[in-house]
């Protein structure tokens, strides 16, 4: 089966959840109003009779199934949403390939910058936030949790990577893997900026890779960096991570994170504070730089 | 004004009016003082003059005879010099009631004696519609005759009485009225105040969506309308505001006006004209500022008068339109008054929309007729400003038919594509910033470049703002405010260049900055200083704060700079850049080429070591921060009629083959089915393309033998006399190009070059006619050049040859004709 079928398909049925989503929030609404009537009749009658205590339990255990089969659907529908993209990003692997590999052709135009741009902040706004269930701790790679010391990044991941520029210096940039060699534990990346069009052969400890899940302020606020942390964090309308410090972390989901950059040509050595999305902010291995 | 009679004239009619025989004037007068005006030509005033006509010409013969007979000369004998016979019954009250016996044909003049037959002698044989046309006159002097009584301003009384002295004249004469005298003859000036405005429309709002092109347009007709039936204000009030050979000028439009506008529009007798088609800007120049108070100021008065839907449109959006105008209008370098006003072919088109498929370009325009119930119902109140009358049908038609002309021309400019379809194309193509959706930050990757920005500032999240310091007034906190943040985005973007020195030019007075400002604070901008005198502005920063980099900022700022100059009148920017900003200006349109004399920026600009200076010069017709927007547009309508056409066709053709046969070059006409598509060859080159096959060739013949003949050792290259060419044939420089190379002379020579060619080869192709057209024979001559370049290195002697060569025959080119320049 076509990507493209594939996709249609999905939409289809993430359409469909949506419906059923709608179903169930009416049927969860009629069951919560039940009880809040309940509650006044008890409050009016001022007492609470063994009558209304079994039907506050059974209205409450029918409430909790319906949020929970609420719940359920709506993961449904985040994993469609998930499966949605992955089978995108697979396609435009597939197609980045084709690309490489057809030398016949006349090359490619380079994206414009201001392009490449929106496409990164596009990537982060859309990247997911993780929802886990009661009590389950944030995943590897969710926020500013770091991934399992053995992780491999797949292809077309983004990771910050550490290379040498012309100059000599080293620098991070955001890349993107291309293959990862277990014999000799060396990733191939691409510096995600075409305008560079290099291909980098790095050490694992030259790569970090990049969240995969935003952390929810409100309920996970342990999987952030929190205040004067020190990052690494991708400047912005650039493709380079600088050392910087965390002003704040995000309040809200949706939120970036305020980091001071640190700048020689600022009288206290950092930037104001600059915005930077979730997706885009790293732990800085090296404490001690300089 | 010669007529020895002229002086007679006026008690003469005074005692017409007495007589009652012209007792409805009389009653015209009565029903109310403000409106006998001719000025004023209410809606009462124009129906009271034609129900009156109406009425004097259902009369009897008799009394037509009569009331004609107070204005035919005496033809009793030639002595007589009476003018007009006169009644020797004058009726005893002064308001006649129109049954009054009719005088008869023998009742004899009260003032030279012969009788009434007599006066109108020459009317026996005249047609009933001739009488009647004479009638009509006699109503109209009769209500001249009121209006000079009445007039109180000098000027204005003056024409009058000129314009029913000429009235006067022509019913004794029965001849047509023609204003003479050094007033000219309509139209006064040309392109009029139609043309335009119906450009500045096109020239500043054709980039918007449809249904916004039409308001624009719909204001414009309007502003139209009432100009049309504004009064003016007489020179001693425009004496009064401006200086004295203004004035002059003022009361000679204002006198045409009266005679060609305003009077006949009450006054049939007199060949009537609209104001907005007979002047051009100059009378625009004159009345616009006060037009502009008094209209809006109507306008506010009757707001409550308007239609609800029509109330929106002119309250919020007339102002503005007006404002702009009124740039145009005032502005030295405003492309909307010249006579060749076109904008780019599709551009035009958009126009098209509202003129053509409204109904009325045949039977009353729609957009007119909106504009006209709009204004019917202010028309109704008079307040002493605009005063608009509903149009008979017949002169409802003159506007939609002068639209409908224009159309024609800008089909023409569109080639051949009918404007229907045009207009269907453009009902498909909705307005792309109203596709965006809510998450516009979201671009397609082939938006412009500048897309962004423009939807930024449309929503208000970026202003930009020209500022600078002021040592003569205290320049307000937000200014120094802004120019502090400016200072500071230099001075980080631009670690180069001190600090102190950023400081210095950013508040010296005589420097300005464009600035980016986004949530209230200072994000970038570009310092500049004009040189109005040098005709240039030096660019002195540009930066935009590093985070808010490639967000197509940099590229709005530049477009409003160059729209700011434009306003300005400078059209050209220099620019030190350093080796980083190259790339920049280059996008902006810069470039290395200096085209400014040097003697006009030397010892003005600041000169940067190690920079490069560049150049930008500016077109005043490219609106710059819209540009990218409108060809955006003009490339979907070309997109859409391609689509559209290739959907009629549907027709795949085999690819063409005979290139691999190893022909170069064919004809593009020969390529089948290209002819289907619509194409046609391009009318330039068939302007310049020789017609006639022979005409061309011996062209060519003559050509290619000059090249290998004229010259002959007038070059001073001793060596080629030796060389192998044939004595007093051959240009010197020409040797190496006289015969194919030999592969034993250079054995890889085939193999380098692909298409090779010399003059011997192209000698024979010329005699077999395969140089059809100019182009071909170029385009040989240039790879025996190319050619050589390609295969020696560039120091040889072949290439100074091929050097040489190349500007002998470019020169014989030009000379002949060929090419241009």
């Amino acid at each position: 089966m076509s990507a493209d079928t594939k996709i249609a398909e999905l939409l289809t049925e993430l359409h469909q959840l949506i419906k059923q989503t709608q179903e169930e929030r009416s049927r969860s609404e009629h069951n919560l109003l039940n009880i809040q009537k309940t509650h006044e009749r008890m409050q009016t009658e001022n007492k609470t009779s063994p009558y209304y205590r079994t039907k506050l339990r059974g209205l409450y255990t029918t409430a909790k199934a319906d949020a929970e089969a609420e719940c359920s659907i709506l993961r449904h529908d985040l994993d469609k949403i998930a499966e949605i993209k992955s089978l995108l990003e697979e396609r435009r692997i597939a197609a980045k390939m084709a690309g490489v590999y057809s030398n016949s052709d006349p090359p490619r135009k380079t994206m414009r910058r201001g392009v490449l741009m929106t496409l990164l902040q596009q990537s982060a706004m859309t990247l997911p936030l993780w929802i886990g269930k009661p009590g389950e701790s944030p995943p590897p790679l969710c926020g500013a949790t770091p991934a399992s010391s053995d992780y491999v990044a797949k292809q077309g991941d983004k990771v910050a990577a550490r290379v040498k520029a012309v100059d000599g210096d080293e620098q991070w940039i955001l890349a993107e893997v291309v293959s990862y060699s277990h014999s000799t534990n060396k990733y191939e990346v691409d510096d995600i900026d075409e305008e560079g069009k290099e291909r980098h052969t790095l050490s694992r400890r030259r790569i970090i890779p990049l969240p995969q899940w935003k952390a929810n302020p409100e309920t996970d606020p342990e999987a952030l960096f929190s205040k004067d942390q020190l990052v690494l964090a991708l400047y912005p309308q650039t493709t380079c991570f600088y050392r910087a410090l965390i002003h704040s972390p995000p309040h809200r989901p949706q939120d970036d994170y305020s980091v001071l950059f640190e700048d020689t040509s600022y009288p206290d050595g950092y930037s104001p504070p600059l915005n930077v999305a979730q997706r885009y902010v790293v732990a800085c291995k090296e404490n001690k730089k300089k | 004004m010669s007529d020895p009679a002229a002086q007679a004239l006026q008690p003469r009619l005074l005692q017409t009016q007495s007589t009652g025989t012209a007792g409805s004037g009389a009653a015209a007068t009565g029903s109310g003082p403000g409106n006998s005006d001719p000025a004023r030509p209410g809606l009462s005033q124009q129906q009271r003059a034609s129900q009156k006509k109406a009425q004097v010409r259902a009369f009897p013969r008799a009394k037509k005879l009569e009331k004609l007979g107070v204005f035919s000369a005496c033809k009793a004998s030639d002595t007589c010099k009476c003018n007009g016979w006169k009644n020797p019954n004058p009726p005893s009250a002064p308001r006649m009631d129109l049954q009054q016996q009719t005088a008869s044909l023998s009742e004899s003049c009260r003032s030279c004696g012969h009788a009434l037959a007599d006066h109108v002698s020459h009317l026996e044989n005249v047609s009933e519609d001739e009488i009647n046309r004479l009638l009509g006159m006699v109503v109209d002097v009769e209500n001249l005759f009121m209006s000079v009584h009445k007039e109180e301003d000098t000027d204005t009384k003056q024409v009058y009485f000129y314009l029913f002295k000429l009235l006067r004249k022509c019913i004794l004469q029965m001849s047509q009225p023609v204003v003479e005298g050094s007033l000219g003859s309509p139209p006064f000036e040309k392109p009029n105040i139609e043309q335009g405005v119906l450009n500045f429309v096109q020239y500043k709002f054709s980039h918007l969506a449809p249904k916004e092109r039409q308001t624009m347009f719909e204001l414009s007709k309007m502003f139209l309308l009432c100009l049309n039936y504004w009064k003016l204000e007489t020179p001693t009030q425009y004496r009064q505001r401006t200086q004295k050979d203004e004035a002059t000028a003022y009361k000679v439009d204002y006198t045409r006006w009266l005679c060609y506008c305003h009077v006949p529009q009450s006054n049939d007798s007199l060949p009537r004209n609209e104001t907005t088609q007979v002047f051009g800007r100059n009378l625009l120049k004159s009345i616009f500022t006060v037009t502009r108070r008094q209209l809006l100021e109507k306008f506010r008065v009757e707001k409550d008068k308007l239609l609800p839907e029509k109330r929106t449109l002119i309250l919020t959006h007339f102002p503005k339109f007006l404002s702009m105008l009124e740039e145009e209008i005032y502005g030295e370098n405003s492309p909307i008054w010249e006579a060749d006003f076109t904008i780019p072919a599709s551009d035009g088109s958009q126009m098209g929309p509202q003129t053509v498929m409204s109904p009325a370009s045949v039977s009353g325009s729609a957009a007119l007729s909106k504009c006209l119930s709009s204004s019917s119902s202010l028309g109704s109140v008079d307040t002493g400003g605009v005063e608009i009358i509903s149009l008979s049908p017949g002169e409802k038609r003159k506007l939609p038919e002068a639209l409908t002309l224009e159309d024609a021309k800008r089909i023409r400019v569109m080639g051949d594509i009918p404007m229907e379809l045009v207009n269907e194309v453009m009902m498909t193509i909705t307005d792309p910033a109203a596709m965006l959706g809510p998450e516009t930050n979201l671009l397609t990757p082939n938006a412009a470049r500048d897309e962004t920005a423009r939807l930024e500032e449309r929503r208000g999240i970026i202003e930009f703002h020209v500022i600078g310091n002021s040592l003569s007034q205290k320049s307000n906190k937000k200014i120094l405010m802004w120019l502090v943040g400016l200072q500071n985005v230099f001075s980080h973007q631009l670690p180069r260049m001190p600090k102190e020195y950023i400081t210095r030019l950013v508040f010296d007075p005589k420097h300005k900055t464009l600035a980016l400002i986004k949530d209230g604070r200072v994000i970038g901008g570009i310092c500049f200083r004009m040189f109005p005198t040098q005709g240039f502005t030096e660019i002195v920063f540009c930066a935009v704060t590093s985070n808010e980099q490639v967000k197509g900022y940099g590229t709005h700022l530049m477009n409003h700079l160059k729209e700011y100059h434009i306003k300005h009148n400078i059209l050209y920017f220099l620019t030190y850049a350093d080796e980083y900003a190259i790339g920049y200006f280059k996008k902006q349109g810069f470039s290395k080429d200096i085209k400014v004399a040097k003697s006009r920026y030397l010892g003005y600009i600041k000169d940067y070591e190690g920079a490069t200076l560049m150049e930008c010069e500016l077109n005043p017709r490219i609106p710059y921060t819209e540009l990218s927007h409108i060809i955006k547009r003009q490339k979907e309508i070309i997109k859409k009629l391609i689509e559209r056409k290739q959907s009629q066709i549907r027709k795949v053709y085999p690819g063409l083959t005979c290139f691999k046969e190893g022909v170069r070059q064919i004809p593009m006409e020969s390529i089948p089915g290209i002819r289907e598509t619509g194409w046609k060859p391009s009318n330039k080159d068939k302007g310049k393309e020789v017609k006639d096959p022979d005409v061309l060739y011996n062209m060519l013949k003559n050509l290619l033998a000059q090249i290998k003949v004229s010259l002959t050792f007038k070059n001073s290259w001793n060596t080629a006399e030796d060389l192998i060419l044939t004595p007093a044939q051959t240009h010197p420089d020409a040797w190496p190009f006289m015969e194919p190379v030999k592969k034993s002379e250079a054995p890889d020579y085939y193999e380098i070059i692909r298409f090779p060619i010399d003059l011997k080869t192209m000698t024979e192709r010329l005699k077999n006619r395969y140089y059809v057209t100019k182009k071909l024979f170029i385009a040989d001559l240039q790879r025996i050049i190319s050619n050589c370049r390609e295969y020696n290195p560039p120091d040889s002697e072949y290439c100074k040859c091929a050097n040489t060569l190349e500007k002998f025959f470019y020169f014989k080119l030009k000379d002949g004709g060929l090419i241009e320049k």
